[in-house]
């Protein structure tokens, strides 16, 4: 994204708004399937992370980079009931801590948030300027 | 129109152009979940900065805003690629613009009626 100068804090917040948004789509995908046994192929859903980077060198936004899985091992219960269950009566579920993710819930909402602040802050900048026109 | 620019064509222009990018805006957000539906955009700043890069006086009524669809934001699943933040932001730009815009019209008109004043 090209960053005009006047413009640039929202240009830069707006995209700050985006990754977070996306951010916090990722996390409800996560806790939406913190208990979801078969993603389709019989394995459980693996939790997804995003990761961030910088749109450009020097002051610039932020875009997302990717969503990648996360590899570490899949929890383990004891369910003999469950039709998923393996002989000795554990069920894989998913690589998910929904505590986890509510903390990182919080984080990205209050990093939205902070976005909305500045976007807020920098037109009300820009309004005070604008008085002077008066 | 006269050939000759002054800074009330200027501004009319201006304020013409952020009314038609309001109205993108607004369509935009309403087709927020349109499926298939791509963000309409503005282009004017472009063909005003290439008519003043060209030689000679240039008549600003024949410089319309052209509406386009810019086709390079990332589509999601339903094929629709508006971004409410994206949005928002565009607004916020475009509303700035826009009083700029008015708040130096006003200035302008206040020049003139001062000038008319004097005795």
């Amino acid at each position: 994204m090209e960053v005009n100068n006047t413009f640039g804090p929202v240009d830069i917040a707006t995209s700050g708004l985006r990754a977070n948004g996306k951010q916090i789509e990722v996390i409800s995908s996560n806790v939406a399937n913190a208990r979801t046994t078969d993603v389709g192929n019989g394995k459980p859903y693996r939790r997804l992370e995003a990761t961030f980077e910088a749109e450009d060198d020097g002051i610039s936004g932020v875009n997302l980079d990717e969503i990648f899985p996360d590899m570490s091992d899949f929890h383990r219960i004891y369910d003999p009931g469950n039709p998923n269950a393996d002989e000795h009566g554990y069920v894989a579920m998913p690589n998910v801590n929904v505590p986890i993710e509510m903390m990182n819930l919080n984080i990205a909402t209050r990093a939205y948030q902070a976005n909305a602040a500045i976007l807020k802050r920098y037109q009300q900048m820009v309004e005070t300027t604008l008085e002077l026109l008066k | 129109m006269s050939k000759t620019n002054n800074i009330v064509d200027f501004l009319e222009a201006g304020i013409r152009t952020e009314m038609l990018r309001q109205k993108a805006i607004a369509n935009n957000i309403a087709n927020l979940e349109t499926p298939g539906y791509r963000r309409i955009d503005v282009r004017f700043e472009q063909l005003l900065a290439r008519a003043l890069n060209s030689p000679g006086a240039v008549d600003l009524s024949k410089i319309e805003p052209q509406i386009h669809q810019p086709q390079q934001t990332p589509v999601n699943s339903n094929g629709n690629d508006v971004s409410l933040e994206s949005e928002v932001g565009q607004m916020v730009k475009n509303t700035l613009r826009y009083k700029a815009y008015i708040r130096l019209l006003n200035k302008k008109y206040s020049q003139m009626q001062l000038a008319m004043d004097i005795k």
